[in-house]
C-alpha cells in the first residue's frame, strides 16, 4: 500500500506550474515512483501476458528444453566468411570439420555427398538424407528423397524419420550449411535416441553448396517426384 | 504570447504526441508480431548475442520478449499506462541498442569495411538492416519514448495513467466499505 498526499487531485492539484514538464499538458499529479510503480505494473502484467501467450501459441517455445545441444555460444558469423579468403588449409569446411570432429561427430563434404546420393543403396533405403531446416524451406526444396527432421520440433517428426533413420546403414543431415547448426543439433537428436553415432554424418556445405553444385532438388513433400534441376 | 497561439500550439503539439503514440505503439506490434511469429529464429537471434549460458534463460528471453513488445505496442496504441510503457520500452531499447551497436562494431572489425556498411539481421523483427539504419531507428523511438514519459499523448487515451490521482485522493478505506 502507499499513502497519497491529499491536494493531488487531477484537475485542481496545487502542483506548480514549473512542474508541468509539458506546457500544453493539463496539471498532472506525477511523481516519479508514481511513474515506475506502473512501470513495474505494465512489467509484471506485460511478463504474464508474453509467458501466457507463449505456452498458448503452437509455435511456442519449450523454456526448459535445451534447444542448442551442441552449445549455446556461438562465434560472429561474419568470422567464418572471413576464413574463406585464407589458404584452403583454414577453409570454413575444413574448420568446421575439425569443429565437428572435436564433438565426436563425423562430416561429409560436397564431393562424398554427391557420391552418396549416386551410390544404388541410396535407392534401397540404406542411405539416407535427413533436412534439418524447417517446413518452410523444407517444401521449398530440398535433396530428392530427403526426410524431415527439423530439431526445434523433433516430437513432430520422430514418427516418421525414426524408422527410417534405423533401417539406413548411413544418414547424411543437412541444413543450410555455413554458420547453420541445425544439422548438428538434429545428429546429436538423433544420437541421443538411439541412432549409432557411426551411421550419422553432416554435410556441411548444406543445400546452398547443393545446389551451387548444380544438383536437384526435390519441391513438396518427400518423394512427390516433383524434381527442379539447379543451374550451375 | 496570447491565449489563442498558446492554445493552437498545445493542439498541435497534442496532435504529433498522438501521432508519436501510435506510431510506436504500432512499431513494437509489428515488431513483436513478426518475432512471435518465427520462434525459432528469434531464438537463434538471441543466441548469436551470447548473453547467457543457461538455456532455460535463453529460451525465456526469445519465448517472452516477442508477446512482451506485442503487449506495450497494444498499450500505446490503445493508451494505457502510456507512461510505465514508455519506461518499459526505454528500459528495453537502450540495452538492445548497445547489444547491436557492440555486434555491428564486432562484424565491421572482422570484415575491414566501414560501420555504415554493415548490414546483419540483428534479430529486431525488420531481417537485415544496415546498422545506422537501426541505430538512428532506435534513437527515435527511444527519443519518442522519452517525449511519451513526459506526460504527452493524453488525448484518445482509454486510461492514460493507471493510479489516477482523482482515485488517490479519496479517503483511505472509502472503497473498503
Amino acid at each position: 500500500m502507499f499513502v497519497v498526499r491529499q491536494g493531488m487531485a487531477h484537475a485542481d492539484c496545487p502542483i506548480p506550474l514549473k512542474d508541468k514538464i509539458i506546457q500544453c499538458e493539463t496539471p498532472v499529479c506525477h511523481g516519479t515512483a508514481k511513474i515506475f510503480l506502473e512501470a513495474l505494473l505494465v512489467a509484471v502484467i506485460g511478463a504474464t501476458f508474453a509467458f501466457g501467450a507463449n505456452l498458448i501459441s503452437p509455435r511456442g517455445l519449450a523454456l526448459t528444453r535445451n534447444y542448442f545441444p551442441a552449445g549455446i555460444s556461438r562465434p560472429v558469423p561474419a568470422a567464418r566468411d572471413i576464413t574463406s579468403t585464407n589458404s584452403p588449409a583454414t577453409s570454413p569446411a575444413q574448420l568446421l570439420a575439425a569443429q565437428l570432429q572435436q564433438q565426436g561427430l563425423q562430416s561429409v563434404d560436397g564431393r562424398q555427398a554427391e557420391q552418396l546420393f549416386h551410390d544404388p543403396r541410396f535407392q534401397q533405403g540404406s542411405i539416407v538424407f535427413i533436412d534439418a531446416r524447417d517446413e518452410q524451406h523444407y517444401q521449398e526444396g530440398h535433396i530428392p528423397g530427403a526426410c524431415e527432421f527439423d530439431p526445434y520440433y523433433p516430437e513432430k517428426y520422430f514418427s516418421t524419420a525414426l524408422p527410417v533413420c534405423q533401417a539406413a546403414e548411413q544418414i547424411v543431415i543437412y541444413c543450410n550449411g555455413g554458420d547453420c547448426d541445425d544439422s548438428e543439433s538434429a545428429t546429436i537428436l538423433l544420437r541421443d535416441v538411439g541412432i549409432a553415432n557411426r551411421k550419422l554424418f553432416i554435410y556441411t556445405g548444406g543445400i546452398p553448396e547443393w545446389i551451387t553444385n548444380g544438383l536437384p532438388v526435390e519441391i513438396g513433400g518427400r518423394n512427390s517426384g516433383n524434381l527442379r534441376s539447379a543451374i550451375k | 504570447m496570447n491565449t489563442s497561439s498558446s492554445s493552437w500550439n498545445c493542439t498541435v503539439a497534442d496532435i504529433f504526441a498522438v501521432l508519436a503514440r501510435w506510431s510506436v505503439g504500432a512499431v513494437f506490434l509489428y515488431l513483436g508480431l513478426n518475432k512471435a511469429l518465427h520462434p525459432v529464429e528469434f531464438l537463434k537471434m538471441v543466441r548469436q548475442y551470447d548473453l547467457v549460458q543457461s538455456s532455460l534463460l535463453l529460451n525465456s528471453i526469445a519465448a517472452a520478449l516477442p508477446w512482451f513488445e506485442i503487449f506495450c505496442g497494444l498499450l500505446l496504441l490503445a493508451g494505457v499506462a502510456v507512461r510505465g510503457t514508455a519506461v518499459m520500452l526505454i528500459v528495453m531499447l537502450v540495452p538492445f541498442t548497445v547489444l547491436v551497436f557492440r555486434r555491428a562494431l564486432a562484424i565491421q572489425s572482422a570484415l575491414a569495411i566501414p560501420f555504415c556498411a554493415v548490414k546483419f539481421d540483428c534479430g529486431c523483427g525488420n531481417g537485415e538492416e544496415f546498422i545506422c539504419r537501426k541505430l538512428l531507428e532506435n534513437f527515435l523511438l527511444i527519443a519518442l519514448s522519452i517525449w511519451l514519459l513526459a506526460g504527452c499523448g493524453r488525448r484518445l487515451c482509454l486510461r492514460h495513467t493507471l493510479m489516477s490521482c482523482a482515485a488517490k485522493t479519496s479517503p483511505i478505506g472509502a472503497g473498503l466499505k
